[in-house]
């Protein structure tokens, strides 16, 4: 691959200028967070109608609920938030128009499909452990004790959680080049999530790569390994599909 | 002279006849060539085939020698271009868009400061490098991603409507820079909508017409624009 290595600085640095990313980071791990500490303290104080709508597991109080609450969350809030981010990663280059700079260099435009898709997994990567760590330091702050070996198995699943939504997103950065914008890929992010949904209402979510880190997070007896390692075969599939599209593009639209 | 640039027989049209049909321009070392033309002549058409942004439907592009459907690193580094908008990112100051773009353009890191140093000074970029791009007036964006086109030296220089929302004095310092860098050996094309202080320095100005070149004007003629306007003209009811 031509240039990858400059290829990776120079999108290492463009992305750590970016107010995009750190803030949709942000949000995903102050919006989480917030919202099960909320959620888990008034379940806690017997607020009924909140047990009702989160299910029996969160009506304890305890670790338990704010992991039950805390992966629910993460499960689409992630997939949106890192969708979102790869959208802008690869599409602010037609919307900003600086993709007419990236033709005619010594760096391929594969190589700098495949930075950015790398600077991107970087960042879910640090805002998955962001997450978590506030996760854990919210239960403690709310007073749930020391957590225990169960404790640290939810919170290292929502980790996994967190990464695997990552590559869960990974079309919305072929959507970005296809479509030359940042909008086909929100539009394909929320599809991920829409089809997601429909698969666990149909049923058929185990050995759906969309939807089993989730399933596998919240229940991690429904989903086996195989069906996990599933997953792999979304960004296995749909980077280097991204970093050609991208090298083969015309712009004559 | 060598050619660092030839396009031979190139077509591309689009739905609705724009485009540029079987087109040929050769560009030599140490030669500055316009290509001039009234809006949708095809000028961006055949600049964005010359950069492999846009694939010749029939005929080919030879950058040094080597067709730009094939041109691996070697061959793009020795070119430096912008076309319609600058490789400025809003969030960087000038100093890391240019720095950017030199490592882009194949400069090896410990060259990058000195190269960005020169170009910094040639367009006069001083009071933009550590301003943001997004907050930069348009004429000095405009320069800056003429500084980052240029950053590297290239063999081959080329820019579409390069003097657009130029001040004079950013006119005059783009001038300077094309000239000097034609006298070190440099090919340029540029290309205009109008014969602007770029286009009058050329040693070579093709006017192009509905997707063909049309004609030849001569730089030291004396009244050049009504020489444009008859070609334009003569082309159009030829047609």
């Amino acid at each position: 691959m031509t240039g990858l290595g400059t290829a990776l600085a120079v999108e290492l640095l463009k992305a750590r200028s970016s107010r995009v990313l750190r803030w949709t980071g942000t949000l995903l791990v102050a919006g989480v967070v917030v919202l099960s500490a909320v959620m888990v303290a008034a379940a806690r104080s017997g607020r009924e109608d909140v047990v009702a709508k989160l299910g029996p597991q969160a009506a304890s109080g305890d670790w338990t609920a704010l992991l039950s609450v805390a992966t629910q969350v993460t499960s689409a809030a992630s997939v949106l938030a890192f969708g979102v981010g790869l959208s802008w990663l690869i599409g602010r280059e037609f919307a900003d128009g600086t993709v007419q700079g990236l033709f005619a260099l010594p760096v391929t435009r594969s190589a700098i499909a495949l930075a950015k898709t790398a600077v991107y997994l970087l960042w879910t990567a640090v805002a998955a452990l962001a997450l978590t760590v506030g996760v854990a330091a919210a239960g403690l702050l709310s007073g749930l004790g020391a957590p225990d070996a169960s404790t640290l198995g939810g919170l290292g699943r929502l980790l996994v959680l967190g990464v695997l939504s990552a590559w869960v997103a990974v079309p919305a950065g072929l959507a970005a080049v296809l479509g030359r914008g940042l909008l086909p890929g929100v539009a394909v992010t929320v599809g991920v999530l829409v089809a997601a949904q429909v698969s666990v209402v149909a049923g058929a979510g185990a050995w759906i790569p969309l939807v089993a880190p989730a399933l596998w997070a919240i229940q991690p007896s429904g989903v086996t390994g195989p069906a996990l390692a599933l997953v792999a075969v979304v960004p296995l599939v749909v980077v280097p599909a991204t970093a050609w599209a991208f090298d083969r593009i015309q712009l004559d639209r | 002279m060598t050619a660092v640039l030839q396009v031979r027989g190139v077509s591309r049209l689009f739905a609705g006849g724009a485009g540029v049909r079987a087109m040929d321009l050769t560009v030599e070392a140490g030669q500055i060539h316009a290509v001039v033309g009234l809006n949708g002549a095809g000028k961006s058409t055949l600049i964005k085939l010359v950069l492999g942004m846009l694939r010749p439907a029939a005929g080919e592009v030879l950058v040094a020698g080597v067709d730009v459907r094939t041109a691996g690193p070697t061959t793009w580094r020795q070119v430096g271009a912008m076309v319609e908008t600058p490789l400025a990112y809003p969030e960087l100051d000038g100093l890391t868009n240019l720095r950017l773009a030199a490592r882009l353009h194949g400069v090896a890191p410990a060259q990058v400061g000195a190269r960005v140093d020169t170009v910094v000074r040639e367009l006069d970029l001083g009071a933009c490098t550590r301003v943001r791009a997004g907050r930069m007036s348009l004429g000095n964006r405009q320069r800056l991603g003429l500084a980052a086109a240029l950053v590297h030296d290239p063999r081959l220089v080329v820019l579409d409507e390069p003097t657009n929302a130029l001040d004079p004095s950013g006119v005059i310092r783009l001038r300077e820079s094309l000239q000097r860098r034609a006298a070190d050996g440099a090919a340029v094309l540029v290309s205009s909508h109008h014969l602007d202080e770029v286009a009058r320095i050329a040693r070579t100005i093709t006017v192009v017409a509905d997707g063909l070149v049309v004609g030849t004007l001569d730089p030291t003629g004396v009244d050049i624009e009504r020489a444009f306007f008859a070609t334009v003209h003569a082309a159009e009811a030829a047609s």
